[in-house]
C-alpha cells in the first residue's frame, strides 16, 4: 500500500517536476528555432508573428516583448567574434564590411537581456548608419572599445559578456525572400584589456 | 534478489510513466504559457494606463520601461484599443527622421506594420477597424477619413505601437513633442 503510494507520488513528481522545469528552461535559453544565421549573426524573422514556433510565443508572453513588424525593421544580434570566442566587455572589437540595403541601421552593445550597455556617460553605447564614416568602397570600420578609438567607436563599458545587436530599418531582407545572399559586417577580436 | 526484481520493475515503471507524463507536462504548460501568462505586453501596459491613452515605452518618460523597447536610438509609445467598442484612430501631427508602426493582437503578435513611406504626406494618422467595421466605412467614407491609412484586423482587442528614430540628442525635444502630439481615440461613426 504505501509502496504504491510512493510509486504513485513518484510518478507525479518526475512528471509535474520534469515537464514544468523543462518548459522554464527551454524559456530561458537564447538560441531558438526559427533562427537564421548570417555569419556570427543571428535573427528571428518569425517572433512576434502568428506563425511563429510555440516556444516563441511563450517567450513574447512571458517577456512581454513587442517585436519589430517586417515593414518596420529586422535585427541580428551577434554573441561570438569571427574567432568564435564569446563577446566580452574588456575586449575591442573591429566590425567591419558592408551592410546591406537598408533606409538607415542602428548597432549597440547590449547586456545579457539584449538592452543597452550601460556607459555612465552622454555617449550611448550605440551609432547609426547616418553618423557614421565610410571607405572608400562603402563599406563601414567600427571600433568598440572602452578607449576612445579613431574612426567610428562604439563606446562600452564594463566587464563580462557583451552582444552587438545590428537592426536594418525599412529593408527589404526583412521579407523572407531577401535574407538568402545578404552579408554582414564580420566581428574581429583587436585586443584585450589584460 | 528474487524479492528486489518486483520492487525494481515497479520503480522503472513509475519513472518511465513518469517521463511520458513530463512530455506532456511540458506541451501542455507550453501551449497554456501565453494564455496564462501576466507579464505579456497587454498585461504590463494594462497596469500603466487605460484603454486608449498613449504610453511611453522608454525609459526617457522617466521610470523604468513599461514594456521593452529595444534599441536605444529609438522612441517608442503604445496605446491598448478595443474594436469592440468601435474603430481607433491614432494620429500624430510633425514630421520625424522615421517613424513606424504596428498593430499587436492580445497575445503581442505582430500583425500589422508600416512606415513613415506608406502614408500620403508621411504624417501618421491611421485607423484600425475589423473588417465588418470596413464594409460600414466603405459604403460611404467619412470627409475627414480619406488621407487615412486603413488598418483591417481581425481582432478585438490589440495594441498600437508607434516607433520614432532619434538619430541623436538634437532630435530628442522633437521626437518627444510628435509624441505628445500624438492621438488614440475611438473613431465615431
Amino acid at each position: 500500500m504505501l509502496k504504491n503510494a510512493f510509486l504513485t507520488l513518484l510518478t507525479l513528481v518526475i512528471a509535474i517536476g520534469g515537464g514544468g522545469g523543462s518548459v522554464w528552461y527551454a524559456l530561458k535559453v537564447q538560441d531558438g528555432v526559427g533562427a537564421i544565421r548570417i555569419g556570427q549573426w543571428t535573427a528571428f524573422p518569425d517572433i512576434g508573428t502568428s506563425s511563429a514556433d510555440p516556444y516563441s510565443k511563450a517567450r513574447v508572453a512571458r517577456e512581454g516583448v513587442l517585436a519589430l513588424g517586417r515593414a518596420e525593421g529586422l535585427s541580428f544580434v551577434a554573441e561570438r567574434d569571427e574567432g568564435g570566442a564569446e563577446l566580452r566587455r574588456e575586449c575591442t572589437y573591429r566590425i567591419e564590411g558592408g551592410f546591406p540595403t537598408a533606409r538607415f541601421w542602428t548597432l549597440y552593445a547590449a547586456d545579457q537581456s539584449l538592452g543597452v550597455v550601460e556607459t555612465g556617460k552622454p555617449r550611448l553605447a550605440a551609432l547609426q548608419s547616418y553618423g557614421v564614416v565610410r571607405q572608400a568602397d562603402n563599406t563601414v570600420v567600427i571600433s568598440a572599445s572602452r578607449h576612445p578609438m579613431p574612426g567610428n567607436w562604439l563606446l562600452t563599458d564594463g566587464a563580462g559578456r557583451m552582444y552587438f545587436v545590428l537592426t536594418f530599418y525599412d529593408t527589404p531582407i526583412a521579407s523572407s525572400t531577401g535574407l538568402s545572399d545578404v552579408s554582414l559586417p564580420s566581428i574581429i577580436k583587436a585586443g584585450c584589456d589584460a | 534478489m528474487r524479492r528486489l526484481y518486483p520492487a525494481m520493475r515497479g520503480l522503472l515503471h513509475a519513472v518511465l510513466l513518469g517521463l511520458l507524463g513530463a512530455g506532456i507536462v511540458h506541451i501542455a504548460v507550453l501551449l497554456l504559457v501565453p494564455q496564462f501568462s501576466e507579464r505579456d505586453a497587454w498585461s504590463r501596459l494594462s497596469m500603466a494606463s487605460d484603454l486608449y491613452r498613449m504610453t511611453r515605452l522608454d525609459a526617457e518618460a522617466g521610470g523604468a520601461p513599461v514594456v521593452k523597447s529595444v534599441d536605444p536610438l529609438f522612441y517608442a509609445t503604445a496605446c491598448r484599443f478595443d474594436l469592440g467598442e468601435g474603430m481607433v484612430r491614432v494620429k500624430a501631427p510633425g514630421h520625424v527622421p522615421f517613424w513606424s508602426v504596428s498593430v499587436y493582437d492580445r497575445n503581442g503578435h505582430n500583425i500589422y506594420s508600416f512606415n513613415d513611406h506608406t502614408a500620403t504626406t508621411g504624417v501618421l494618422d491611421a485607423v484600425v477597424l475589423t473588417p465588418a467595421q470596413m464594409i460600414d466605412v466603405r459604403k460611404e467614407l467619412p470627409e475627414d477619413l480619406q488621407g487615412a491609412i486603413f488598418v483591417e484586423a481581425p481582432i478585438e482587442e490589440g495594441i498600437f505601437v508607434i516607433r520614432a528614430f532619434v538619430p541623436d540628442d538634437s532630435w530628442k525635444p522633437i521626437v518627444s513633442r510628435f509624441f505628445e502630439q500624438s492621438s488614440c481615440a475611438l473613431q465615431d461613426f
